[in-house]
Order: C-alpha cells, then structure tokens, then sequence
C-alpha cells in the first residue's frame, strides 16, 4: 500500500471500512493500532490497517461470502477483530460479536440462532466451544482461528482453516481480481444491515439487534463528530485503550468508530487481568468505562493507601479531603470548575492529584465517559475532586447507544443528562417508559419479528424498558428497568436499583440484590468485594479461608450492616432494606447469575437463592443455615 | 555510543508523556530510557565538570582519586557483584596497571627503566597487561570458588606485593619508590599547572573523563548478554551451566574484564599521586576496593562510584572529627584515646557491618529506597 495523493473514489454511501481506506490514503505512515506482544506495544499503521482488512475481505469472499451473510467473531480485542468486522462490512456482509466468557451453550445459540456462515475464534478454547456444538450448526461453514497453538496439526476437523491461511488466500483472490472489494463497497446502501449485536439478555436468550449503515452513520456523527461520547470531540492526537468485550454497543464506538472516524491511535490491553498496568504505559487521553470499572479504580485506590505509610495516608488524607470539596462545588456548577477549585486543584496537584492520577493511568485523560450501567453519583462526584471529569452517558443497543449524555458545564449528578441532538426523547405518561426516536435506531430484531413489534413502534419510537424522569425538564433521570419495579405487599413503587447502587458504592460490596416485589418489606441479598474485604480482614488480623468463609464472620456482617444502615439512614422507610443475607458465593457469566456484560440476572438470583430469600420472610433458617440479617 | 543512550533505535514513535509505553525492545533497554533519568544523568555530568571551578585544588585532588578509585571499584564489581567470584587481589592488578604505566611513561633517561611514551599508549597498555594478568589467573577461578578462591586471590595479593618490593629497576625499592606516572596529551601536561588550568584541575578532568569512558561500557556490559551470563553464574553457577551458560567463558572474561579496569585505575591513581610505592598495593587497599563495593552497592555501576567517593572522602571527614571530640587525637602521634586514623579503621569496619546488615544492597540500595518512596507517591507499594 502506497500514499497517492488521488481523492478517493466516490461512495454512494459513507461507511466505517470507507473511512479507514480514505485515511489509510491520506496518512499511511500514521500509528492507527497498537498492540502489546512479546513486552512491547507492536505498531500498525493506517496503511498497514487498511492492507489487512483487504486482504480479509479478499478472503471472506474467496470463502463465498454474500452480501447479507453473517460473519460470526469470537475473540479478546485485538487487531484482528477489527481487520475481520471491516472486512465483513466491506464485502456487505453482517459482523456477529460473541463474548469471549459466552460457554458453549451459549456460543450455540448465538451461531444457530445468526445462522452465521463463516466464525473467526481467537485461539483452541473459542474453537473447542464451536466444535462441541458444530454439530447443531448446519449454516457455520469454516472456522477461521487466529491462534494456531493447540489447533495446528492436532485438529482435523474439514471446516478449520488457519489465519494465515486464510489470509493467502485472500492475497490470491486479490492478485486475481483486485477491485471486487472496492466494487462491493461502492454497492453498499443505507439499509445494509452492517452489524448484529445480541443484547446481553436478563431475561430470556439473547436477541441480535439489527444496525444498519444509516444507523451507525447517525452514531458516529452523534456521537463522535458532535461529541457526543467524548466530549470535546475527538482527535487524530487521542489515545484510547480497548478493553471491554468489542461484541457491545459501548466498546464499539470507542474501539472502532471513534478510530475510524476521528483517527485516534487504540491501544489493546493485554487481557481483563493487566487492563491496570496497561493504562498506567498508554494513559489514554479518552477513558470509556463501565461502572465497576470505575468502582474497581476506587476501591483499589482505597485498598493500597490504607496499607501505605503514615506520611502517605495523611497526605492522601488532606487532599482527598479538599477533592471532596472540589468535587462537591464542581458538582453544584454543573460540572464547570469554579475559581475557587482551580486554586484548590492547582494546589493539591503536586502532593496528589498529579501522581494518583498517573498511577492509575488517568493523568493524561481529558475525557471520560461511563455507560451501560447506572453509577452512584457519589463515585463520579470523587472522580470530579481528583480532576477525571466521568460524563455519564445513556443509550442502548437498540438506539446504537444514542440517546442522551451529560455534557461538559451542564451535568446533573444523578441523571443521564440531556438527549443528544437529533433524539426525540419522551416519557409515557401512564407507564413513565423511556421513549426516543432518532436515525440512529435500530431496523429490528434479527428473525425475530414478535419483539421488534414489542419493541419499535411503526413511527419509529424505541420503547428502551426504562423508566424514568424528567429533571427541571432538560435532563432525564432514570428511576430502573420497567420490569424491575418492585410493589410491596404495601402497594409501594420502589425502584431496586437506586438502593442497590448506593449500597454498592461501598467499596466493600460488590453486588446487592434488592429483594421485595409482592413482600412486606424489602430484603437483600449481598455479594462482599473479596479484594477489600479481604484486606480489610487481614488488617484486622481477622484469619479467613474462602470467598465463603470471609462473608460468614460475624465481623464482615457488622461491616456490611453499616453500609446497609448508612443507606437506610437517607431513604423512605418503605425503602429501607430490613433484613439482608450474604451470598455465598461469587456471582458468575459461567453459573448463569451475570449476563455476558456482568448484569446480575435478577430472576436467576431469586431462584437460585430461593432459600436465603424465604429465610429473610419468616421461613426460619435459612437454607444454609445461617440466620438472616436484622437491621435495627 | 548515542546509540547506547538514546532510545532513538527500532521505529519507536511513541507518544510523549509515556515513559512505560515501549514500542521498541531498543527502547525498553535503552540505559536512559526514561526523560527524568536523561535528565539526572546530564545534571550530574554537568555537575561534575563544572565542580573544578568551584573548590580548592586540594578538594579536587581528593575528588580526582576518588574518581580514579571509582574505575577500580568498578572493575571489581564486575567480576564479585556481577559475576559472584570473590576477590582479594584487586590491588595486585592495580599495581600491575600502575608500574605498567609508570615505567612506558618514565624518562628514558632517569634512575629506573623508562621509556617515555605518551599516554595514548601507556594508558591503554595499563589495562591490557593487567588484564592479561587477570586472564592468566582466571583459570584458578574457574576451577575454584567461594571461600577458596578469595585465599587463592589473597595468595596472589602477597605474591605481587613481594615483587614489587624486590624489583629494583622497575618500582625503586620500597620506602623509595619512584616518579609515578607522565601524562601529557599532545605536549601539554595533565598535572602542571598552566595557563588556563591549575595541575589539580587538569588531572580531575582527565580522571572523569576516563571514568566517563570506563563507566558507560561497564553500564552497557551489564545489561547484555554477556552481563545476564555473569548473573546467572553468580546465582547458581551450576543452573547457569544447565541453560547454557559456559562457565569457563564467563569466569575467564569477568576475570580479564576486571583486571582491565583495575589497570586502568592504577595508572590513573598514580597520574594523580605522583609517586608509586611498592608497599602501597597491599592486602589494605584490596579491602578497600572491597569496602566501596559493599557499601555503594554490589552489582551496580553508579553503586560503585558513589562507594569508592565514600570511602575516598571518609578520611578527610575524620580528620575534622578530633576538633569537635575531645577524645580523639589528631594524626598517629596525637594524644587521647583514640586518633583519627584509628578512628577511620573502626568506621571502615562499622560501616560495612551495617550496610551489610540494614541495606545489603548498599548507598545504591539507600538510593533505591529514597527513589521508590516518591515513584510510589501517593501509595507505598
């Protein structure tokens, strides 16, 4: 690949692969990828970039792939995600994303149900999983597998073909006939279905929301041009780290899209295990994170300055102190600095805002967003006071994640902030459903015609199953999932998951389950944080064995016991949570308690722990055995 | 040699601000790979050049052997801290360097054998002939180790001193001694004062710069292969051997490596003292080298450095230590229960006790902390 300086060739219709070719042409020599193998980050140009996914498109229609076929990838994030989803848009095809934790059932379902015609699987573990089901799988053609360790020359199975294989052939096919790509490119249209992305299903198998170029067009202007997820907008002189699974909505727009369209350089954390020493090498300019990602920083924070030396934690202690009332004016100004903290920050950043920064690899962050789950106000409000201004942003699979954010100056803490431009956003009267209405919704549910009419109304209003409100008829807060209401026996409204986060903004907990719907009162179900707790417990020479053994003592009940009455100090009495148990064990993707996105599953839990719940309503013992909590 | 310190090899592009973002192995072992340390380095070598213009000449005279011993200590880092053989005939080979010197350098036509060459060659010549005496030892080494290879050195140590004494023509007998060694550099001399330079000023200059010389190939060795296979055979010599490590190989080379440097230092402390005397490269002085090494911080470089100034200076801190402490006497002569020179001997003996004891890893190992406690700030691990 060479740099002309000829102008592209026109498209009909602008799409993500077409942008990464108009910037491989305009800037080859630039980094575009990095990724971190054998100790160093290993670079990929844009010239090199875009080489790659021509010669994977070559290969994916070498393999016979037709517009409108659905190409299934089940991988950590890595290049080769990307070369494969730009290659599969480019050849008009539908990209498929699994998470790596899906276990066999599930990657089963996901294939059958997308009829996928070709899988790319990172390494043997994603090739075992799709070929203990193959079987079941009549549509799945080849699998490509990008790892050939423990594959290469141990499995015979006729539908294996290596990476580099499969990247010959696409070499061939482009010697012979070298404008094919670029003719199916320049054949795309709006309605081309260029991605489908499973929501992660709380209840019930997943469904394959349909994105359509247009909608992503939409997306990326919304969100990216106009900054409506990193804000201010994006530049080529960003620098982004990628690390939650590419198959959601959240991670896509900030691994690809934003790369695509704004040219910054991604970064690839080695695995979910070193994301923390990888921000610290790359210190991203522009952090996306889910909510316990954000609460994981916190606590980390609160874990390794407890066990710091004494000079250390009254520093810290001075300081966190002022970032309190940093954060707690900037939160009053909608976000905006005030003179006042600039002079408190300025002060405090050479004894420890500057340094805690670096060490968790946001110092060089300008713009931070959280998603996908609600987060407690009182955790953005600390990342405020030590100058990592979060946005909170909303948006679901279903409007590609446009929907409403909190926008620099004007941010409300509690709230999901304003619609974005271009969103038509209301709120049903009767119900108090969230509705919103913008390009950027989605065609429908893939072969799944009775949810699509559940879901899109024919004028193309989204029904999200949120519930919510208007606050001072700008913002839009949003009281919990519609169908996670609860209606106490006393006929109360309570919404679960503002009590659970509050209690889960304990650096001690990781999981509440708010119990009660059709109850007397409410009751919950408490997952502890081993990280903190344990070094809790060890500071208090308190000797635990397991996960189990840790949440049973008396003590880390006393502990959670205060968290839980710090809550119940603040909220109605019909909300406060009267009794609560511990859960015995660590929730899990494998045991089927947490969605592939690390949702609790509500129904499961109550089921699964039908015991313990009972024990809290007058059923005695509890199954374990164990008497339930009572709060005073 | 910019190559050695630059991070600028491999097509590292990375984005600044990011010290721990390596896209080039080059990069990840480059010897300053990090701005902050580009910068402390520079400062300090500003530093040292510039400090002739600032003290008396007798300070620099001080400062001038410490840097010379530094190359010493230096050299028996390399083969005790890096490759783990112990050695108690370092002052052996300096004084191998030393009359190598002296005698190239002497006047062809004076009381002892001279030959009046110039330093060019005497000063590499000092290195080699030592080293080459290192490489005829090394083979001891490979066959021993441990407690009897620091006898087989201490033997080696009495050996020399003996023919140093006897050896008339070269080294003029003890008690008399000869001229020590000529330097000039293209007709000027480095220890007359001249117009420009006082004599102090010179020689403190020539001995930083070849420390200079002498430190960053020794930096450089340490983190090469060569650097990881005395590592491994100071270690466990036998697993070095079971991963490839041929043990005669890296004996035979940190042995002649070490000597080298020795010779260096010796021509070097004597440029500066200007006599040599045959007694003078005895059993003390290897303890010495021994010292620096123990209490500036086995295996490291600049730990070999910053304990050869250490002990350097300690006298001339002890000799202010009788006017403040009425007990202590000034000079052997002096009254009160202890001299100072006794006084210098026990703090010797304490320090190496307690950097044995509190931090084995010496005044390097004190740096280290001092360095962690503020790369760890705001946490402590």
């Amino acid at each position: 690949m060479t740099a002309t300086l000829e102008p592209p060739a026109p498209t009909t219709t602008m799409t993500v692969p077409a942008r990464v070719r108009d910037r491989a042409q305009r800037d080859p020599q630039r980094v575009a990828l990095r990724e971190k193998d054998f100790g160093i980050w290993q670079e990929v140009t844009w010239a090199q970039y875009w080489d790659h996914v021509l010669d994977v498109a070559h290969g994916l229609l070498a393999l016979g792939v037709a517009p409108g076929d659905r190409v299934a990838i089940h991988s950590e994030n890595r290049p080769e995600w990307l070369y494969a989803d730009l290659a599969t848009c480019a050849v008009r095809a539908i990209t498929m994303g699994l998470y790596p934790t899906n276990p066999a059932a599930e990657v089963s379902y996901l294939l059958s149900n997308s009829g996928s015609k070709i899988l790319v699987a990172e390494d043997q573990e994603q090739v075992d999983k799709a070929l203990a089901v193959a079987g079941e799988l009549p549509d799945l053609e080849r699998i490509v597998y990008v790892e050939p360790r423990g594959i290469r020359h141990r499995y015979d199975d006729p539908r294996l073909l290596s990476w580099d294989d499969f990247l010959v052939l696409g070499r061939r096919h482009r010697a012979d006939h070298p404008a094919t790509v670029e003719e199916r490119m320049n054949s795309a249209a709006p309605d081309d279905v260029m991605t489908l992305i499973y929501t992660s299903g709380t209840t019930g198998p997943p469904k394959g929301a349909m994105l359509t170029n247009a909608n992503v067009e939409f997306a990326i202007k919304a969100l990216v041009t106009e900054g409506g997820f990193y804000n201010p907008p994006p530049g080529p002189d960003d620098i982004t780290l990628s690390y939650l699974p590419l198959c959601h909505v959240a991670e896509r727009i900030a691994t690809v899209w934003v790369n695509a369209q704004a040219g910054t350089t991604v970064h690839f954390a080695e695995s979910i295990e070193t994301v923390q020493q990888n921000l610290r090498e790359v210190q991203p300019t522009l952090f996306f994170a889910v909510p316990r990602i954000w609460e994981k920083i916190h606590a980390g924070i609160q874990i390794r300055m407890a066990s710091a030396s004494l000079v250390k934690r009254l520093n810290y202690a001075l300081w966190i102190r002022v970032a309190g009332r940093i954060g707690d004016a900037m939160v009053r100004n909608g976000g905006r600095p005030t003179a006042q903290t600039r002079v408190l920050y300025g002060l405090g950043y050479p004894f420890l805002f500057r340094s805690l920064r670096d060490r968790v690899g946001l110092r060089k962050c300008r713009a931070a967003g959280s998603g996908a789950a609600p987060i407690a106000p009182e955790i953005l409000q600390w990342f405020f006071g030590i100058g990592v201004p979060i946005y909170e942003i909303y948006g679901m699979t279903e409007n590609s994640a446009v929907a409403t954010v909190n926008r620099p100056g004007r941010v409300k803490l509690g709230t999901v902030g304003e619609p974005q431009p271009g969103t038509e956003l209301r709120i049903d009267s009767e119900t108090g459903e969230i509705l919103t209405r913008n390009p950027a919704v989605f065609a429908g549910y893939w072969r799944n015609a009775d949810a699509t009419r559940r879901t899109l109304e024919p004028d193309g209003w989204l029904h999200t199953g949120d519930v919510g409100v208007w606050v001072d008829g700008t913002h839009v807060k949003i009281t919990d999932r519609m169908k996670d209401i609860i209606i106490t026996a006393g006929g109360k409204n309570v919404s679960p998951s503002e009590i659970e986060n509050a209690i889960k903004a304990s650096p001690y907990v990781k999981e509440a389950v708010v119990i009660g719907d059709r109850r007397p009162y409410l009751t919950a179900l408490i997952g502890i944080e081993l990280d903190t707790v344990g070094d809790w417990a060890q500071r208090r020479r308190l000797p635990y064995t397991t996960y189990r053994d840790l949440a049973d003592k008396p003590e880390v009940r006393k502990l959670v016991q205060g968290v839980v009455d710090g809550v119940n100090s603040r909220v109605a009495s019909a909300e406060q949570i009267k009794k609560f148990t511990m859960l015995p064990k660590e929730l899990d993707h494998e045991d089927g308690e947490l969605t592939a996105t690390q949702k609790v599953k509500r129904a499961a839990i109550t089921d699964m722990f039908a015991g313990l719940v009972d024990g809290m309503y007058g059923g005695g013992r509890s199954a374990s055995g164990r008497p339930a909590g009572t709060a005073p | 040699m910019t190559a050695l310190l630059t991070d600028r090899g491999g097509r590292g592009s990375r984005p600044r601000g990011r010290p721990e973002l390596y896209t080039s192995y080059s990069s990840d072992i480059a010897l300053l790979n990090t701005p902050a340390k580009r910068a402390g380095v520079l400062a300090i070598v500003a530093a040292a050049f510039a400090l002739p213009f600032a003290v008396s000449d007798q300070v620099l005279v001080l400062l001038g052997t410490g840097l010379a011993m530094s190359v010493g200590a230096i050299g028996l880092n390399i083969v005790t801290g890096y490759a783990g053989q112990v050695s108690l005939g370092h002052a052996f080979f300096v004084g191998l360097g030393a009359y190598t010197a002296a005698v190239l350098s002497g006047d062809p036509d004076g009381r002892l054998v001279g030959f009046g060459l110039p330093m060019v060659v005497w000063l590499p010549a000092a290195g080699l002939v030592a080293g080459a005496a290192g490489l005829l030892v090394a083979p001891l080494a490979t066959r021993l180790r441990g407690l009897y290879l620091a006898i087989v050195t201490l033997g080696l140590v009495f050996l020399g001193e003996h023919v140093f004494r006897e050896w008339d023509s070269v080294t003029g007998g003890p008690g008399v001694g000869r001229d020590a060694v000529q330097a000039s550099l293209f007709g000027n001399s480095l220890t007359a004062g001249g117009a420009v330079l006082s004599g102090a000023q010179k020689v403190y200059l020539f001995a930083l710069v070849v420390l200079i010389a002498a430190a960053v190939p020794a930096r450089n060795l340490a983190r090469s292969g060569v650097g990881r296979a005395f590592a491994a055979v100071r270690d466990r010599d036998i697993a070095a051997e079971v991963i490839g490590v041929s043990l005669t190989k890296a004996k035979l080379l940190a042995f002649t490596i070490s000597s080298f440097y020795a010779g260096i230092c010796g021509a070097l402390l004597y440029t500066i003292t200007r006599t040599v005397e045959p007694n003078s490269f005895n059993l003390l002085l290897s303890v010495r080298f021994i010292a620096m090494v123990l209490i500036g911080g086995a295996a490291t470089i600049s730990g070999s450095i910053m304990g050869a100034m250490f002990v350097t200076l300690l006298p001339r801190f002890t000799q202010q230590v009788p006017r403040f402490v009425p007990f202590i006497g000034q000079g052997v002569t002096g009254g009160g229960l202890l001299t100072n020179v006794e006084l210098e001997a026990m703090l010797y003996g304490l320090l190496i006790i307690a950097f044995l004891i509190f931090e084995p890893r010496g005044l390097f190992g004190v740096w280290l902390r001092v360095r962690n406690y503020w790369k760890g700030w705001p946490f402590s691990y």
